[in-house]
């Protein structure tokens, strides 16, 4: 009617909203896209950049995409606000997989970040940069972490602690070694901050390399306390393991109880002594453990579980258990004699304190599995505390208890009153708490337990009320003098059920009922010849039962004990013929016990009421025949079948001539089924399945992946030396010396640092100009080799005296002079250093070697690049293609790599138009994730490949080369090409070689030098690897004179040729070692030089070698490039060529 | 919301989603909060799906608050109570920064709940969860921040440092703190737990209670707290803050306290003798109807005044209809069959009763379930287990300071049969 009005109200209203939430971001959240958002990312301003990641994270939040906008989000990277770092890092993460090219442009700006002041930043970089998933970026980070591991700020090291699983998770295996390395170092970290983190490292890198923590196992118990709380529960974990694994379970505790009870061996002393001690604990407690004959089985059982996990034991229980029991034994501690068990256990205890739930259960954990029997107790009240805290703790703690107090219900019998329900429980916690209450109830509880179970019957909730009478049953099953009390309170439980039963026919009434019954069943099971009144009063009620679960397991137990006591015979031919007239009514479960029961009772029968029961099992057959149901049907066929005998016999009139053995057999197995009465089991526990205390697994009730038992006993080898710290770190780097050199540059990079400078700055100075004059160009191959060394004139600068003093020796020679320069010339300069020559080659890195410089003439026509197949003939129709890099730069563009390709007719026919096209274009989309941002940079689209000229022929055994511009999208990946030809296609693929996405970058010692400095910290890389390619070419050398000399030359031969073939790169120069003995080349210095093709990025790697001629080499390779992505693989590359 | 481990993290209230976070690389769909939601649906409405669920593909961990769920889920081994005591602490602090927690809340403030968590934890591994330490990091929304953002447009909530706590030997601590004011208040918080079978017998009565400090004092502050009758304690749990040896040897709390509210301690006092108040409903059912009388009063007075005081109770399935008064308060019967009778203060010369008649469903000739009644009371001033604080030293501080000392009793799960 008002149409305005009804505006303003609704205006109002919204006003109104807004006052309160004002200043709040639920504008935002409510309408993320009112303003469009690509704008705001690009504004100058912070607020404006904060409030479109504002609206890009409402719109994560509700489940949108929104990473289209990812390019301009990366780019706010770099802002200064914090605020919007920390924005822009909660997209990043969420997004990288998905979008990982413009990830990576991220990288750098991470880089930046790590070297920032600030701790928080450093931290957050670390993080988020961690937290790109993607496997190129894993070499970068875990540089970065190993340096963050070494941060002055506790929450950086923290944080470099919590990177480390993410880096595992990205390179499964390679950095494995790398990466305990690091875990090793933060869980020797005095703030108890990062060892918290580096536990859950540990754990998830790990978590078997349990020797890791021989070294400081004391100190971390110690510090367990100080630990901030989630680390404390993993620790615990941990340390558990630990103790486990190096000394076995200890024999006082409870898990060993029953191996020592049993044992006659050997251990008899012990045996007797524990056998004593269980005992006795049970009187101190003055608990009469009904069933006791299972407790051990059952504590066996769990502590097998525990150690071999339930899957692996219980399918191979029963062949091993004897064998089993010795081993074990073989490998007990004590937890009283053993230091570090007692020390651990100390340790733990104050955390039952802790006011972290799962802190509680983890050090009650310890406690169940290591502590003395005695002391196990001590666990019970922080538990029963606990339950307290919150509904959701109370179930998983519940659940464990349950374990527990199955294992050993004198711990928590005396604490009934706190398994009490409370009408807030959850149903879950309310069945939990009557499992445990039927297991801990003793004769002295039990009275006490009733009346609160008598309070519960009369609860509403009738499914509660159900589990209430299957708890009293089997309370009663377990403590046999309360049966009868039980049995009169069921009874007349049943009694007022089918009576409410009767007028209203609720579900859960009949499951009371139901559950009723079954458990008066249970409960007359265990010992009938007392119980003949009450099956009798049951038989009664049949009449006003009516809820037919019930009515059959009282059918039931009529044909059960139809022949118990005086009265009930008497009772049956009545109670039979009723059960015939309201057969057809019944139900169909009724319906099948009242067959059975006809047919027990008329199988034992004896005298003039066979007859009568004959007749009426006849009778309910005949009824059966026609039932509608046909497993009612099936079931009359057979019994009729079955006691053909029987009913034979009961009219031999009818004159069947059946065979008598025949009949007997009948009989026999008529008998045997429904004669056999059933044993009385304890259905308590039927739960075979235990898991260690606290896990996942142990709720859920099966191994969820990554659960494992407890380690086997003596699986950690124990090494007293170990024990010594000073020993024990040394030893720790030895035997890790393999992985540290080759995997974790951070390391090495101090002692590798320093040594590389002092050869750096010996100061030679320029390069001669015959140096310049060998191009390193591969195509100079044709060039005459005049010599095979030539001397650079080296270090006339004599800026520090203690240099020229060294240098002095190599100052006089010239370069022709060098040049012609004979081997024995040289043999007998190098011997010329007699102060040098007496230094042992280990102070390498104290007194500043010299050296000389030198250039390789030759080392063209050493070079001889790779050549790889790319199609074979037998698969491409006799037609040979194989290819090798080659040095010459591509005309088209610097995204291009020349690959000179050969085609060879192996087949006996003319081939004809042969060429290559790109087959990539079809499948673009896949290769695109993996584009580097080489790419990215590219903003005019070249093509794959440079068409090549077509080859019309090739008669067979005729080669022809080509040269093939091909541009790679990555320089890992390979590009896949199409060869045509005769009008067939062949797939292949071109691997790249990352050597030649350089090209020689020609500059002298000094400007190498100077760049080089330009590009430290986060820009160097280092990685080792032995060599071992010179040994066989010295092996070959046969002229004894050359021997001295050649061995140097041929060191450096072999590597630059090794580095050359591989990489399109200059050599700068060669320094080699003059303060050496004949033999150790350590000290030998090769530089190359390159520049990245795609962005002329100079990248310069520098070879140091170290060791003796003839035996393997050490060669550390350092790498200095800006594009720390490329350099890095590339410097991976090179160690993989020259390992 | 989150995880430890391999997790990821949701904030979901009545079937939507509000908040999602992946911890770790591996995604994992958001259907599994479809999954979760049709699993409780399937149960009924008043079944509680259990905490910890194993689902096809995951497993939940799940907690409610105030109609919130926080869900967190794994896909391989971890300790489950680490996975709930995450969620719950998570909880905790968001109720803490947004002052409560209700979908409105946490929308309107789903920045900072981004940002928390982001701080809360770090690839499935809880990174910082004390409460001091994310406010220094994170500042909590208040009204001044607010209104600033309004006028100025570019505050942030982000902390620019690093708080020096997380340097230092006690993390819960700042280094360098200063006070105008030097004061510490101790209040001890008790809640009575009681269950009173259906013939009027006390089964069970235990006092759960807190120690919570609120401390703003300067410096590094070293605090002792002794009780006079700490053998009274059954059983007690306490702050990382507090030092184990002392309380083992003597019996004496010695910690440095964080700054400003924490509970220093929980503790139990097991099997009390009795309650401050009785609560004794009769019901008599006859001919299809039902009487019942409820009656209130002091039974052991406690000193001070009871006050707050509500009985609840459902009424049983087969009740059609009700008529209930009372002397004193009010009564209602909302439509899922509650009642709840608020008497609020117990007068002094009346004993409040409240009395009726239930209509029991036809053909019901009498009751044969019979409700359980929930009481809920507040006595201030007074700790009812008896639990009496003796002394607070305070060493390290320059001032003396101003200590304050207060009590309070209330009804935890206090239950009464009938």
């Amino acid at each position: 009617m008002f149409p305005q009005f009804g505006a303003t109200a609704e205006s109002l209203s919204k006003a109104s909203t807004m006052v309160f939430r004002i200043g709040t971001d639920a504008h935002l959240y409510d309408d993320p896209e009112d303003v469009s958002i690509a704008p705001l990312l690009d504004s100058r301003f912070d607020s404006e950049k904060r409030e479109a990641l504002k609206r890009l994270l409402a719109l994560i939040a509700q489940g949108f995409d929104v990473s289209n906008f990812f390019p301009q989000v990366v780019k706010n990277v770099a802002s200064q606000s914090l605020e919007v770092k920390k924005l822009v890092y909660l997209y990043l993460l969420h997004y990288a997989e998905k979008r990982p090219n413009e990830a990576l442009l991220s990288i750098n700006c991470f880089q930046k970040d790590l070297s920032d002041p600030n701790p928080l930043v450093r931290a957050w970089a670390l993080r988020a940069m961690a937290g790109i998933r993607l496997h190129v970026v894993a070499p970068i980070v875990l540089v970065a972490v190993g340096k963050c591991a070494r941060d002055p700020s506790v929450y950086v090291r923290k944080c470099a602690a919590n990177a480390l699983p993410k880096l595992h998770d990205l390179h499964q295996e390679e950095n494995t070694s790398a990466l305990e390395e690091i875990v090793n170092m933060l869980l020797n970290d005095h703030s108890p901050g990062v060892v918290g983190a580096a536990a859950a490292a540990f754990n998830y890198i790990c978590p078997n390399n349990l020797s890791l923590l021989s070294r400081n196992f004391k100190r971390l118990c110690e510090t367990l306390p100080d630990i901030e709380e989630w680390g404390q529960i993993i620790l615990i974990g941990i340390l558990l393991r630990y103790v486990v694994a190096k000394y076995g379970l200890a024999k006082e505790s409870i898990m060993t109880s029953s191996y020592c009870t049993q044992s006659s061996g050997p251990e008899k002393h012990g045996g007797d002594f524990h056998d004593e001690a269980l005992k006795d604990s049970g009187d101190i407690q003055g608990i009469n453990i009904e069933g006791g004959a299972d407790l051990p089985k059952l504590i066996t059982l769990l502590s097998r579980c525990y150690t071999e996990g339930p899957d692996e034991y219980l399918s191979h229980s029963t062949c091993t258990s004897v064998s089993g029991n010795e081993l074990d034994r073989a490998s007990l501690t004590s937890s009283k004699d053993n230091d570090d068990v007692r020390i651990f256990l100390q340790c733990t205890s104050p955390l039952l304190w802790s006011h972290n739930s799962a802190v509680v259960l983890a050090a009650s954990g310890v406690h169940w599995i290591m502590a003395p029997k005695e002391d196990i107790k001590r666990i019970v009240k922080p538990l029963l505390f606990v339950l307290r805290s919150s509904p959701d703790s109370k179930y998983v703690v519940l659940c464990n208890i349950q374990v527990f107090a199955k294992a050993m219900p004198s711990l928590f019998a005396p604490y009934a009153e706190d398994f009490f329900i409370n009408s807030s429980d959850s149903y879950q916690i309310k069945s939990l708490k009557f499992e445990i209450l039927s297991t801990i109830a003793t004769d002295s509880s039990i009275s006490v337990i009733f009346q609160e179970f008598q309070d519960y019957i009369k609860d509403p909730d009738r499914r509660f009320v159900a589990d209430t009478v299957a708890a009293i049953g089997l309370c009663a099953q377990r403590i046999r003098t309360v049966a009868n009390n039980c049995l009169e309170g069921l009874l007349s439980l049943v009694r007022q059920e089918s009576l409410v039963c009767d007028s209203t026919l609720l579900d859960g009434e009949a499951g009371v009922l139901a559950q009723a019954i079954m458990s008066v069943k249970a409960i007359i099971k265990q010992d009938p010849e007392n119980h003949e009144k009450v099956i009798i009063q049951l038989i009664r009620s049949l009449d006003s039962i009516k809820v037919p679960a019930a009515r059959a397991m009282i059918i039931w137990i009529v044909g059960e004990y139809n022949s118990l006591g005086q009265i009930i015979p008497r009772m049956l031919p009545t109670v039979l013929m009723y059960l015939a007239r309201c057969f057809t009514s019944e139900a169909l479960e009724t319906k099948h016990q009242i067959l059975s029961t006809a047919v027990k009772v008329m199988l034992f029968a004896q005298g003039e009421e066979l007859l009568t029961f004959r007749e009426v099992l006849s009778y309910v057959l005949d009824l059966a025949k026609y039932d509608p149901d046909y497993d009612v049907r099936d079931r009359a066929r057979i019994f009729k079948k079955l006691l053909a005998g029987h009913m034979a016999s009961q009219g031999p009139m009818e004159g069947i001539p059946s065979q008598p053995q025949n009949t007997d057999l009948r009989t026999a197995l008529a008998e045997h089924i429904f004669g056999g009465k059933t044993k009385s089991t304890l259905s308590t526990s039927n739960n075979y399945r235990f898991y260690l205390p606290g896990s996942l697994s142990q709720i859920v009730l099966h191994a969820a992946p990554g659960y494992e038992p407890l380690p086997k006993p003596g699986s950690v080898v124990y090494d007293d030396s170990c024990r010594d710290m000073d020993t024990a770190l040394a030893g720790g780097r030895t035997t890790n010396s393999d992985s540290s050199g080759t995997n974790d540059p951070d390391t090495l990079s101090g002692s590798l640092n320093e040594e590389s400078t002092s050869n750096y700055s010996s100061g030679h100075s320029v390069a001669s100009s015959a140096e310049s004059e060998y191009s390193g160009s591969a195509s100079e191959v044709d060039e005459p080799a005049s010599s095979l060394i030539q001397f650079s004139e080296v270090g006339i600068s004599y800026s520090k005296p203690n240099e020229s003093a060294e240098g002095n020796g190599s100052t006089s020679i010239s370069d022709e002079l060098g040049g012609l320069m004979s081997k024995r010339a040289l043999e007998s300069w190098l011997d010329e250093q007699p102060g040098f020559s007496e230094c042992p080659p280990s102070k390498q890195g104290v007194v500043l070697p010299s050296s000389a410089r030198i250039s390789i003439r030759d080392i063209g026509n050493r070079v001889k690049p790779k050549t790889y197949a790319l199609l074979d003939p037998a698969n491409g129709n006799g037609l040979r293609v194989d290819y090798l890099f080659s040095s010459e730069i591509s005309s088209i563009s610097p995204m291009h790599i020349c690959v000179e390709t050969s085609f060879k007719n192996c087949s006996t026919e003319i081939l004809t138009k042969i060429c290559f096209t790109d087959e990539n274009q079809s499948s673009e989309s896949s290769n695109q994730a993996l584009e580097t941002d080489e790419s990215l940079s590219t903003s005019y689209d070249v093509p794959t490949v440079v068409p090549m000229e077509e080859i019309t022929s090739l008669v067979p055994g005729q080669t022809t080369r080509r040269i093939l511009q091909v541009r790679f999208h990555h320089h890992l990946l390979p590009v896949k090409l199409a060869i045509w030809c005769s009008d067939k296609k062949y797939s292949v693929k071109l691997r790249p070689e990352m050597g030649f996405f350089m090209k020689p970058l020609p500059m002298d010692v000094e400007a190498f030098k100077s760049k080089e400095s330009q590009l430290p910290g986060m820009f160097e890389y280092i990685r080792s690897c032995t060599f071992t390619d010179h040994i066989e070419e010295l092996n070959c050398e046969k002229d004894p004179s050359s021997l001295m000399k050649d061995k140097f030359l041929v060191v450096c031969q072999s590597l630059a040729s090794r580095m050359l073939s591989h990489a399109n790169l200059f050599l700068v120069s060669v320094d080699m070692p003059v303060a050496v003995n004949h033999d150790d080349v350590s000290g030998l210095c090769l530089r190359f030089s390159g520049e990245i093709l795609s962005n002329s990025i100079p990248c310069l790697i520098t070879i140091t070698v170290e060791g003796r001629c003839s035996e393997p080499l050490k060669i550390f390779a350092k790498m200095n490039c800006e594009e720390t992505m490329f350099g890095l693989n590339m410097l991976n590359r090179v160690i993989a060529f020259l390992s | 919301m989150g995880e430890a481990d391999q997790e990821t993290l949701y904030a979901t209230i009545c079937r939507e989603v509000m908040l999602e976070k992946q911890l770790t690389g591996h995604k994992v769909d958001r259907s599994i909060c479809a999954w979760f939601w049709e699993q409780s649906i399937s149960q009924g409405e008043f079944v509680k799906l259990p905490p910890v669920i194993a689902s096809p593909t995951h497993y939940l961990f799940q907690i409610v608050r105030e109609g919130i769920t926080f869900l967190a889920c794994t896909q391989v081994e971890m300790p489950p109570l680490m996975g709930i005591e995450f969620l719950s602490r998570v909880a905790d602090v968001l109720s803490d920064y947004l002052g409560g927690l209700n979908e409105d809340l946490i929308k309107d403030n789903f920045v900072i709940v981004y940002e928390l968590l982001d701080e809360m934890i770090d690839n499935g591994f809880p990174l910082t969860t004390e409460l001091n330490i994310l406010r220094e990091m994170i500042a909590p929304p208040n009204f001044v921040n607010k209104v600033l953002s309004v006028v100025t447009g570019n505050t942030s909530n982000v902390s620019n440092t690093l708080p020096g706590a997380t340097a230092s030997c006690v993390p819960w601590r700042t280094a360098d703190l200063k006070h105008a004011s030097n004061e510490v208040y101790v209040d001890l918080v008790e809640e009575i737990d009681a269950i009173i079978s259906r013939d009027g017998a006390l089964v069970k009565c235990d006092v759960y209670g807190e120690v919570q400090v609120n401390s703003s004092l300067s410096g590094l502050p070293d605090l002792t707290l002794s009780f006079a009758n700490p053998s009274v304690l059954n059983d007690a749990r306490f702050h990382p803050c507090v030092r184990f040896r002392p309380w083992e040897s003597h019996q004496i709390l010695s910690f440095v306290p964080p700054d400003g509210q924490f509970k220093l301690m929980t503790y139990r006092i097991k099997k009390l003798k009795n309650t401050p108040i009785y609560v004794k409903p009769q019901l008599s059912s006859d001919a299809g109807t039902c009487r019942i009388t409820v009656l209130v009063g002091i039974r052991n007075d406690p000193g001070k005044t009871i006050d707050s005081l509500m009985v609840h109770f459902q009424l049983p399935p087969c009740v059609t209809s009700a008529d209930l008064t009372s002397n004193h308060g009010t009564v209602n019967i909302l439509a899922n069959k509650t009642c709840s009778w608020s008497i609020g203060r117990i007068p002094k010369d009346k004993a409040p009763s409240m009395s009726g008649t239930l209509v029991l469903e036809a053909g019901l000739e009498r009751l044969h379930t019979f409700p359980t009644f929930k009481v809920d009371f507040k006595i201030m001033g007074v700790a009812l287990s008896g639990l009496q604080i003796d002394k607070l030293d305070i060493k390290n501080l320059p001032n003396r300071p101003y200590k304050g000392f207060r009590a309070l009793t209330q009804a935890g799960e206090y239950e009464v049969r009938s």
